[in-house]
C-alpha cells in the first residue's frame, strides 16, 4: 500500500473521529463529565439518515442534514430530561447514568431496525485515482464536510455571541453568570451543537462504512482515545488528538515492525512482523498511555486539577 | 414447579456470583472513591486464569482458584498505579479501554486456552470441570453449588466489611472524601489505593472462577462492558459506601434482569427485539435510579465522631 494511501486512510479516519469528539469534548468542558451516550447519538443520526433517505426515498443530502439536525434536538432533549437534573451529582454517577442512556438508546435503534446492517441509496462508489491512491467521492465529501465543520465551529466559538459565552462559562460559570450569561442557555445550545456534530460524524461515518446497531459503540475506545489525548474539553485538542490516532492506528497497522526490531538487518530478524488488524484499538489505547503517562492532561489540556 | 426451582437456584447462585463482583466494587467506588469502568476485566482474568489451569495445565479447583485470585489481585495493583497520576475520569476510561483489550486479547488469541478446532477465541471454550461433580447427581449439584458460591459470597462480604470497618478502611473512607487530608495525615495514598485495588481485584477474581466453572463454558461474549455497568447498576440502585446495599442491589438487578429472559414464553414478540427491549429496560432503569433514588435503596451509616 502507497504512503499517500495510508495517509488518505488516516485523514479519513481522523475525521470521523474528529467530529465525534468535537462535540463529547465541547459537552465535556461546560459540564465536567465524560457523555458515554454521545457516540450512540452518532448511530442514531446514521439510523435517522436512512429513515429519511431509503424509507422515505428522500434525498441523500437532505436526509444527512435534516438527521444531523434531529440528532442536535436529541441530544438537548436528553439533557432536559435527564442530565439538567443532574447538575450538582458527583460526575462519575452522571457518566454511569450516561452509560445507561447509551445501552437505551443502542438497543431501541436494534429494536426497531434490527441488528441487519444497512446502508443509505447511493449504490457502490468507484474510486478515483489521486497520487497512486484510491478514494471515492463520497470520501472526498466526507473529508470536505469535516474541514468545513471545523472551520464554522471555530469562527461560531470565536465570532458570535453565543460562541463567545460558551468559551465564558466553561473558563469561569460564576464570572460568566455575573456578567448577564445565563448558564442554563449555553448549556442547552452547547448540547444541541455537540449533539448536532455527532450527527453528522454518524451520517458520514455510515455512508463510508455501514449502518448497524454497534457502530456507535465500537467507537467508544478511539473516540475517547482521541479525545483524552488532545485534553478533554479542548476543541483543538480533540482535532489533533483525532489526526494523531487516525496516522497512528493506519500506520501502525501497515508498518513492519520488524524492520526496526532487526536494526537493519544487524539482528537476525528477518520475519515481517505486523500488528494484526484485530489490535487496532489497542493501538489507540497504548498511544493513549504513553501520552497520558508524560502529559497526564492530554496535549493541549489544561492543568491538572487536583481532585 | 420443578422447572421453577431450577430456575430460582440458577438465579440465586448468578446473584452469589455478580454479589461478590457488586461487593468488590462497591469497596473500589462506594468506599475507595476509585471510579472502575472496567470491573469486568477482574471477572473476565478470574475465569480465564482458572479456566487455563483447570484444562490446559490439569490443575485441582483450589490451584485454579488461587491461580485466578493471585492473577487479578496482581492486575489490580498494576492499574492501581496511574491514579495517582491521573484525574478520576480518565483513568475511569482508560479502565473501560484495558477491559476491552484484554477481551480483544481473549477474542483473538486461540492457543491461550488449548487451541484447536471449535476451542478458544471467539468460540469460547466448554468443558470447564466444576468442583466435586461427580459426588453428587446431576439434579442435586446445584444445591450443592448455591452452598459452596455462597460460602465464598459470606467469606467476601465479612473480609470486606472487616476492611470497612477497620483503621485501613477508614484511611480509604478519608481518601474518598478528601485525598489531601490523608495525605496531610501521613499516609501515602497512593499506596492505599492500590492495597484496595490489589484486595478488591483478587476476591473479584473469585467470581469469574465461580461463575466459569458453574456454567461449565466461557467465552468473550460473556465479558462485555456492559456487564460492568449491570455491577454498576447493582451498587447504585443498593446505596454507595453500604456493604449490604450492594448485596441488596445485586439481588434487584439480577432478578429484574434474569426474569425478564422469561418474558418471551408469555409476550409475542420476536426473541432477539425481545432481548433488546429487556436491554431498553436496564438501560432506563439505571438511568432513573440515579435520577430518583440519589442515596439508593440502603443509605451508607455515617458514624460521628465525639470527643
Amino acid at each position: 500500500m502507497s504512503i499517500t494511501q495510508i495517509i488518505i486512510n488516516s485523514l479519513i479516519r481522523a475525521s470521523v473521529l474528529c467530529t465525534l469528539s468535537i462535540g463529547l469534548t465541547l459537552v465535556y468542558d461546560i459540564l465536567k463529565f465524560a457523555n458515554f451516550a454521545h457516540v450512540e447519538l452518532a448511530a442514531f443520526a446514521a439510523y435517522m439518515g436512512f429513515f429519511f433517505n431509503v424509507t422515505l426515498g428522500w434525498n441523500i443530502v437532505v436526509s444527512a442534514a435534516l438527521a444531523t439536525l434531529a440528532t442536535g434536538v436529541l441530544a438537548m432533549a436528553l439533557d432536559r430530561t435527564v442530565f439538567k437534573r443532574l447538575r450538582m451529582t458527583h460526575p462519575i454517577i452522571v457518566m454511569i447514568a450516561s452509560f445507561g442512556l447509551a445501552i437505551a438508546i443502542r438497543n431501541t435503534l436494534r429494536a426497531i431496525w434490527g441488528p441487519r446492517p444497512r446502508s443509505f441509496a447511493i449504490g457502490l462508489q468507484k474510486p478515483i485515482l489521486v497520487l497512486g491512491a484510491r478514494i471515492t467521492m463520497v470520501q472526498i465529501l466526507l473529508l470536505l464536510a469535516t474541514l468545513s465543520s471545523i472551520i464554522a465551529l471555530h469562527l461560531f466559538l470565536h465570532k458570535t455571541r453565543l460562541g463567545n459565552s460558551i468559551r465564558a462559562t466553561s473558563d469561569n460559570p460564576e464570572l460568566a453568570q455575573a456578567r448577564g450569561i445565563s448558564t442554563e442557555v449555553v448549556i442547552q445550545w452547547t448540547w444541541f451543537v455537540a449533539g448536532c456534530f455527532a450527527g453528522l460524524a454518524g451520517v458520514l461515518y455510515a455512508l463510508e462504512t455501514e449502518i448497524e446497531p454497534n457502530m456507535g459503540f465500537s467507537l467508544i475506545i478511539p473516540v475517547f482515545c482521541a479525545t483524552i489525548l488532545g485534553g478533554l474539553g479542548n476543541p483543538y485538542g480533540a482535532m489533533l488528538g483525532a489526526i494523531a490516532l487516525g496516522l497512528a492506528e493506519n500506520f501502525g497497522i501497515y508498518f513492519d515492525f520488524g524492520r526496526i526490531l532487526s536494526l537493519g538487518g544487524l539482528l537476525g530478524i528477518s520475519r515481517p512482523l505486523w500488528i494484526p488488524t484485530a489490535y487496532k484499538q489497542a493501538i489507540a489505547f497504548f498511544i493513549l498511555v504513553v501520552i497520558l503517562l508524560m502529559r497526564p492532561s492530554g496535549i493541549l489540556g489544561r492543568k491538572v486539577r487536583s481532585e | 414447579m420443578e422447572g421453577l426451582i431450577r430456575f430460582l437456584v440458577h438465579l440465586a447462585i448468578m446473584t452469589e456470583i455478580y454479589g461478590i463482583l457488586s461487593l468488590t466494587l462497591n469497596f473500589q467506588f462506594g468506599l475507595t472513591g476509585l471510579a472502575n469502568f472496567g470491573h469486568v476485566a477482574f471477572f473476565m482474568l478470574g475465569a480465564y486464569v482458572s479456566t487455563i489451569l483447570l484444562l490446559v495445565a490439569h490443575c485441582s479447583f483450589p490451584v485454579a482458584l488461587a491461580g485466578s485470585v493471585v492473577a487479578c489481585g496482581i492486575f489490580g495493583l498494576l492499574i492501581a498505579i496511574p491514579t495517582s497520576r491521573l484525574k478520576a475520569d480518565y483513568w475511569a476510561i482508560s479502565t473501560l479501554a484495558v477491559a476491552e483489550i484484554l477481551r480483544k486479547f481473549f477474542y483473538n488469541e486461540k492457543w491461550i486456552v488449548g487451541g484447536g478446532y471449535y476451542r478458544g477465541g471467539a468460540h469460547g471454550i466448554g468443558g470447564i470441570p466444576a468442583p466435586l461433580e461427580d459426588v453428587f447427581s446431576a439434579g442435586a449439584y446445584p444445591f450443592f453449588y448455591l452452598v459452596f458460591a455462597g460460602a465464598f459470597l459470606a467469606s467476601v462480604y465479612l473480609i470486606l466489611e472487616r476492611l470497612t470497618h477497620s483503621p485501613f478502611g477508614r484511611v480509604l473512607k478519608t481518601i474518598r472524601e478528601e485525598e489531601v487530608l490523608s495525605e496531610v495525615l501521613g499516609k501515602d495514598t497512593a499506596v492505599f489505593k492500590m492495597k484496595a485495588m490489589g484486595i478488591s481485584g483478587a476476591l473479584a477474581g473469585v467470581a469469574g472462577t465461580l461463575y466459569a466453572s458453574y456454567l461449565g463454558f466461557i467465552g468473550p461474549d460473556q465479558f462485555m462492558p456492559l456487564v460492568t455497568f449491570i455491577v454498576w447498576a447493582m451498587i447504585v440502585l443498593g446505596g454507595l459506601g453500604n456493604t449490604r446495599g450492594a448485596l441488596l442491589g445485586a439481588v434487584v438487578i439480577q432478578a429484574f434482569y434474569s426474569s425478564t429472559r422469561y418474558f418471551k414464553d408469555y409476550i409475542p414478540i420476536p426473541a432477539d427485539r425481545l432481548a433488546s427491549i429487556r436491554m431498553v429496560a436496564i438501560g432506563v432503569l439505571i438511568v432513573l435510579t440515579i435520577l430518583f433514588l440519589k442515596e439508593g435503596l440502603l443509605r451508607e451509616k455515617k458514624k460521628i465522631y465525639r470527643w
